[in-house]
């Protein structure tokens, strides 16, 4: 497994694209943190908090990161490449899968520099209550969390639907047409789709009516993930490969 | 690498693929000899690559079943180092460069880095390497993917239309290199819808047409019945001695008889006997061209 670790980890590194979805991280969560502090004029501590805890809109990005790498292996026919060395392919999907992950921490990481670097001095100038050190944590580590399984839950996403174009677009409409209607149809039931439960893990306010609490969202999402990976992998493994 | 010329490398048995109601691969058997070149030839279409997609593990078959030194290539115990493979020339991410896509691979498979510069430099590509793939021509693209399938030194390699969209001079080196991969004791089984490509390389040849076997054995063999070419000014009478003798004529142009069934010095001979005068005699073989042209274009009403 470390071999097609280190394999994917190479790779990462050796394209733009994990470039262009850093970027695409850091101009958003330069608007989100600065639309939120100038706009929003947070006095609570749980309206602070939530301007730091960028990973409620980064997870997204990383979900479309993970889908867009794992089905570029079959637009660019080199998941073919990697089957004529390591024949399991659920072994190269699982190991592509800790890379993204490893890759959502580092992003995720660069851009909790980016927000509390703009955010914490900001903030400071605002009224109400300081955020403490367990604030903070919370906002790290549940960004941190956030960005890991959204990018994880991406590649087996991009493995399950392989096409591209289809993959990105039906995640997308997922995430925001489809999401949307079955939380306004029943929130019960929509807290537990893995956009709004990502969310939970990375975002605002922790456990609402609308909301799972910290560790029900992370299980919430690992269950999608191990599921997406295991109908991923039984369909991949019986998918002829061009 | 230690080139294993004993016994058989590839075995298919029985081998069909269906989409749908279209089979691919029909019930086709054959067996490559492990320190050969073997050409897999058969025109567009005719189930070559699907072949080999279901021998690499990468398609399943519908029935039947393809090995190689005895094992689906799922069971291999070290695939890099046993079989190179090469279907797809764009089979890498077009930003990364050419080096870098032999790092990931030689990554995966366990091999040093110093590998990556070796079968750079084998195939002459060193100096391209840092470019990103994308910007490579179609001959550089073929190049790189015969380095890959070099990247663990293994004792087979398989290559799918290799000079597809390669010059001249490409097809040259191309020769060349799998001639210098069969010195080394190396199997090799080479796709070509094009017999010229690959037929001053091959020892064997499996000719498939229409997902069916139509001929396999040495590329010798291929080249059809030997006929005798012969020219007078006396062509009836030639005509009706030969024929008398037990031989075979047929016109091929004005003025010219092919015969079948004599060598050339028993036509001579058969011409002097009886006082005929020969104003060229040459033995003559079918083209290996014209014999796969034969064994796959189909008759009119035959095709599916």
């Amino acid at each position: 497994m470390s071999r097609v670790l280190q394999s994917e980890l190479l790779k990462l590194r050796t394209t733009r694209t994990a470039l262009g979805f850093a970027v695409a991280g850091v101009l958003l969560v330069l608007l989100f943190v600065l639309v939120g502090v100038l706009a929003g004029n947070p006095t609570t501590i749980a309206n602070k908090r939530a301007i730091l805890s960028i990973g409620d809109p980064l997870a997204v990005v990383l979900l479309l990161f993970g889908v867009v790498g794992a089905t570029a292996e079959y637009r660019h026919r080199t998941v073919a490449a990697g089957a004529l060395i390591v024949p399991s392919r659920l072994r190269l999907s699982i190991g592509r899968m800790i890379a993204y992950g490893l890759a959502g921490l580092a992003v995720g990481a660069l851009m909790l520099v980016v927000a509390f670097a703009i955010g914490i001095p900001l903030l400071a100038g605002k009224q109400g209550p300081s955020l403490t050190g367990s604030d903070y944590a919370q906002a790290i580590g549940g960004s941190l969390l956030a960005c890991a399984l959204g990018a994880m839950l991406g590649v087996a996403v991009g493995v399950l639907v392989a096409n591209q174009v289809a993959a990105v677009v039906g995640t997308l409409v997922f995430l925001f047409v489809a999401d949307p209607l079955i939380v306004a149809a029943s929130s019960e039931v929509g807290k537990f789709l893995f956009g709004n439960a990502l969310m939970a893990i990375g975002g605002r306010g922790g456990a609402n009516e609308h909301r799972l609490a910290f560790g029900a969202a992370v299980a919430v999402i690992l269950a999608w993930t191990a599921v997406a990976l295991v109908i991923a992998g039984w369909v991949d493994s019986r998918r002829d490969i061009a | 690498m230690a080139g294993d010329t004993s016994g058989t490398a590839i075995r298919v048995a029985r081998l069909t693929k269906r989409y749908g109601t279209v089979a691919a691969v029909n019930d086709l058997s054959f067996e490559v000899r492990a320190g050969a070149v073997t050409g897999f030839l058969g025109p567009n279409g005719a189930g070559k690559t699907t072949t080999l997609r279901i021998l690499l593990g990468l398609a399943r078959p519908t029935s039947g079943e393809a090995t190689i030194f005895g094992q689906r290539f799922a069971s291999l115990a070290d695939p890099v180092r046993t079989v190179g493979a090469s279907l797809e020339i764009s089979g890498f991410h077009p930003g990364r460069s050419g080096r870098n896509h032999l790092r990931s691979l030689a990554v995966l498979g366990g091999l040093p880095s110093s590998r990556v510069e070796e079968v750079l430099k084998l195939v002459e590509m060193t100096g391209a390497a840092d470019r990103r793939a994308g910007k490579y021509s179609m001959g550089m693209r073929q190049r790189l993917a015969l380095a890959a399938t070099l990247l663990g030194d293994p004792k087979l390699l398989v290559l799918d239309e290799p000079a597809n969209g390669l010059d001249p001079q490409g097809i040259r080196w191309l020769r060349d290199f799998l001639r210098a991969m069969a010195a080394e004791g190396r199997t090799v089984l080479i796709s070509s819808h094009v017999l010229a490509e690959v037929a001053q390389t091959v020892d064997d040849v499996i000719v498939i047409h229409h997902g069916h076997l139509v001929d396999e054995g040495p590329v010798d063999r291929l080249s059809g019945p030997k006929q005798v070419s012969v020219r007078s000014p006396r062509l009836a009478d030639l005509a009706a001695a030969i024929e008398r003798a037990g031989g075979q004529v047929s016109r091929a142009e004005e003025g010219v008889l092919l015969v079948s069934g004599m060598d050339a010095p028993q036509v001579g001979d058969l011409a002097f006997s009886a006082g005929l005068p020969l104003h060229e005699l040459a033995p003559r073989a079918a083209s290996l061209e014209e014999v796969f042209l034969e064994l796959t274009t189909d008759d009119p009403g035959t095709s599916p």
